[in-house]
């Protein structure tokens, strides 16, 4: 070859054509999607995340979750996610429309959680113990009873507690998956934090109450989540998930022991006078984790599974059994 | 010309020599060849140096990475030495430290010879190895302290990034400047390939750093931006200096000219052509529309014919002298990355394929592929190159033939035993996962045992890794052999490969 000029042109023509038609091209599709809003212009889908979950988002990606843990499920003619449970109906590129870092993930060393705050066991007023029993005074978003809305007493939320704030956006989505023609709610009305159900209920006595199907909080609960970032084979057995102790604190208990506690039985518990507790960024992934959830139906991506529309409370263990592993 | 007769005394020397009476052209050319590799000495080792600092520290966090997998507790407690921070360290150090610093290194060296000029301004060069370094130093620290930014292969920090760029500005500024003051007409295959090489990396790099960092894409277009970016780093980065690399040093090593200038043109431009646009069949099946991911696999396809045509021409080109390489260390290590160049594009093209991608997707096998393209070609290329280039910087042959053997086969038998780990046990976690039968957790303990046999290989390759620093250290301190033959591998048939040559 002489020319240099040919040459120059050929390779910046190359991967120009290249660059134009696998980054421009495919933006100007799908980089400027607006949420989806039914006939009336409510119950818009996605709903950016709130401050904590958007900042477990952060904690999640320093960390290396992605590389064993996706957040995509495929259609059911091309894989067996929906079956796995995984979710209800193929994700779309709406539903990541406000991720970023957005989390798809390569790699399923660990299972999908594109829905796993979806999954989390939702519970009514009559389990409010477990509930109570989960280390942020604040219960998770699928601890919101789904139809009650009229119990919601807005005084009765402890609006103090930081840990309140991922319930307000995540709420509405569980609340829309739960029935299909949702009642326009407020986002903030419907947000239902339990009341610590007793506060003067003695830890045993609140544990005791709280024995899930291995012994432990409910599988997918917030309480589960700790316990499983902390000693994730006390919880699983065969898992090879690291432990993340960095993430949470020892201290000695003053007093007495704190609401948000670990309770740890076997090798990983503490001794006798300290406790393990989370930190704020524990407590920001797990939110991150609970505000998981992509069962709105889309008008792209039909669900393809029923949804597991409105589990009465009795029955939500039974899902999580099955996807022990 | 053959790579015996290539001057490996110091300038100085080879200067006198000209001095005697019957000066032939080949004297010239091989003072000319002196000059110039004098002139590329800082900078080049200083690249190199560099890179095989990064390529220990890389495979030390590739070694907990592997064991972690299946040790999870094994130092669990640190936060910068948990798994998930470890495993994006390893990948950056080796991408843009060991990777990137080695292909620089030789790329210099390999412009040098062939735009036949010594090389203007090495200050240059030699603060670009600085500030690159740097710049890794501060992203992999960033990445082990926290501040990974979650995009795969783009996980340093942006402060990092900066410092990379300007680093990166000032070799490739170097790089026009001796293209500017090129000698002949000619330009041969390897310079299209470095030359494409150099500035592709900065469009690929900067566009998606603009896109990811600076005005953001939108929810799963960063994703389709980073598999874009990881493939176009991979091929047209390293895939291209790799090429480049081979297609100098084969010729060189066994003393023939390149079957086919045709074959090779053919193979660059369907290489830049179809290679730039594969990287979504990474995403198969996932949110995105179908066609991207269609058109990946169309492309990734049509790699074949890169592939078909770069590997014919060096076949052509070894045809007859496939004895060498019982000798030469350069030539086995080169062309073992070759092969492995064809081996990795048709794996490449067996995974993207729709119906396999349902079984594969989402487990080890993607790992296999990574290696085999990182690893099995474009490092022991890079090893390749090394052997070759090291010598006629310092002046001295490598010390011990059985070192290089040692170095080269535990190098291939571990990452011959990594692909063949990671690619069985990704094909049957991938089917047990797609098996819904199965409960999930089913997947992950069916691949343990072979991630098992990975670490073993990984023992294997740190062997190799180390042993090769030690050789690198005893050349770069002058304890190489002062002897004017190259290290033969087999020293005792030494005189038969002087005849064969």
């Amino acid at each position: 070859m002489k020319g240099i000029v040919p040459l120059f042109l050929g390779i910046f023509g190359t991967f120009a054509f290249s660059w134009v038609g696998l980054t421009l091209i495919p933006n100007y599709q799908i980089g400027h999607l607006d949420p989806q809003v039914d006939e009336e212009g409510n119950d818009p889908y996605p709903a950016p995340k709130s401050g904590m979950a958007d900042r477990g988002r952060k904690i999640y990606a320093a960390n290396g979750c992605v590389y064993c843990h996706s957040q995509q499920v495929r259609a059911d003619y091309a894989a067996s996610d929906i079956e796995r449970k995984w979710g209800v109906r193929r994700s779309a590129p709406r539903d990541y429309l406000f991720d970023r870092p957005v989390l798809l993930g390569k790699m399923r060393v660990g299972p999908d959680l594109s829905n796993i705050g979806k999954r989390a066991p939702v519970e009514d007023e009559n389990a409010a113990p477990p509930a109570s029993t989960s280390p942020a005074p604040s219960a998770s978003p699928g601890a919101n009873p789904p139809a009650p809305v009229s119990s919601a007493s807005p005084a009765a939320p402890p609006a103090t507690s930081p840990a309140a704030s991922p319930n307000a956006s995540a709420s509405p989505k569980a609340v829309a998956a739960n029935s299909p023609a949702p009642a326009p709610t407020n986002a903030t009305t419907a947000s239902v934090p339990p009341a610590p159900a007793n506060p003067s209920a003695s830890p045993a006595a609140v544990a005791d109450a709280n024995v899930g199907p291995s012994g432990g909080p409910p599988m997918y609960s917030e309480a589960w989540h700790h316990l499983h970032l902390y000693s994730p084979r006390s919880l699983v057995l065969e898992s090879n998930m690291p432990a993340y102790h960095f993430l949470y604190e020892k201290r000695r208990i003053s007093g007495e022991r704190a609401n948000d506690a670990l309770k740890l039985t076997g090798p990983d518990a503490p001794e006798g006078e300290w406790e393990i507790v989370p930190t704020y960024d524990a407590k920001c992934l797990v939110a991150f984790l609970l505000s998981l959830d992509q069962s709105h139906d889309l008008k792209e991506a039909k669900l393809t599974a029923a949804p597991a529309s409105s589990p009465a409370p009795a029955a939500s263990p039974a899902p999580a059994k099955e996807e022990k592993k | 010309m053959n790579p015996a007769e290539v001057p490996l005394t110091p300038p100085t020397t080879a200067a006198i020599a000209t001095a005697d009476s019957d000066v032939t052209n080949r004297d010239v050319e091989q003072v000319e060849r002196a000059l110039i590799d004098a002139s590329t000495r800082l900078p080049v080792l200083f690249f190199y140096s560099s890179a095989i600092v990064w390529l220990l520290l890389g495979t030390l966090l590739a070694g907990f990475t592997s064991f972690k997998l299946h040790a999870p507790d094994l130092l669990a407690n640190w936060s910068f030495l948990t798994w998930g921070r470890i495993r994006p360290a390893h990948m950056n150090v080796m991408v843009y430290g060991w990777g990137s610093m080695a292909g620089i290194g030789t790329a210099i060296w390999l412009m040098a010879r062939l735009c036949r000029t010594t090389l203007r301004h090495p200050l240059l060069l030699i603060g670009g190895a600085a500030f690159w370094n740097l710049g890794v130093l501060l992203g992999v620290g960033g990445i082990l302290a926290g501040g990974s930014t979650g995009y795969e292969w783009l996980e340093f920090p942006p402060y990092a990034t900066i410092v990379l760029f300007v680093a990166y500005t000032l070799v490739v500024s170097w790089a026009i400047l001796m293209f500017r003051f090129r000698r002949g007409d000619n330009i041969y295959i390897t310079q299209w390939y470095l030359l494409g090489a150099f500035l592709w990396f900065p469009w690929v790099y900067g566009a998606t750093q603009i896109m990811l960092f600076v005005v953001p894409v939108q929810g799963v277009m960063q994703e389709a931006v980073t598999w874009w970016f990881a493939n176009n780093l991979l091929f047209l980065w390293f895939g291209a200096i790799g090429l480049g690399t081979a297609y100098y040093m084969i010729p060189k090593v066994i003393g023939r000219p390149v079957y086919s200038y045709h074959l090779a043109a053919i193979g660059f431009w369907t290489y830049a052509f179809f290679a730039s646009w594969t990287g979504m069949q990474r995403l198969v099946d996932g949110p995105f529309p179908a066609w991207m991911i269609t058109a990946s696999i169309a492309a990734t396809i049509l790699t074949i014919i890169p592939v078909a045509t770069v590997g014919l021409n060096h076949h052509m080109t070894m045809r007859g002298y496939f004895g060498l390489l019982r000798y030469s260390p350069t030539l086995r290590f080169t062309v073992f990355g070759a092969i492995s160049y064809t081996v990795f594009s048709l794996l490449g093209v067996f995974l993207s394929l729709r119906s396999v991608a349902g079984y594969v997707q989402f487990s080890e096998t993607s790992i296999a592929y990574s290696h085999l393209g990182l690893y099995a070609f474009f490092t022991m290329i890079m090893f390749g190159s090394m052997y070759y280039i090291v010598p006629r910087l310092v002046g001295r042959e490598w010390r011990y033939a059985s070192l290089i053997k040692l170095h080269f086969w535990s190098s291939t038998y571990g990452v011959g035993l990594m692909i063949l780990m990671l690619f069985v046990g990704g094909i049957t976690q991938g089917s047990s996962m797609h098996d819904p039968s199965l409960a999930f957790g089913e997947s992950t303990q069916s691949v343990l045992p072979y991630l098992r046999g990975r670490s073993v290989s990984g023992m294997l390759l740190t062997v190799a890794h180390f042993v090769f620093a030690f050789h690198f250290g005893l050349m770069l301190f002058g304890l190489g052999r002062t002897t004017g033959v190259p290290t033969f591998l087999n020293p005792q048939e030494e005189e038969a490969v002087k005849t064969h040559l």
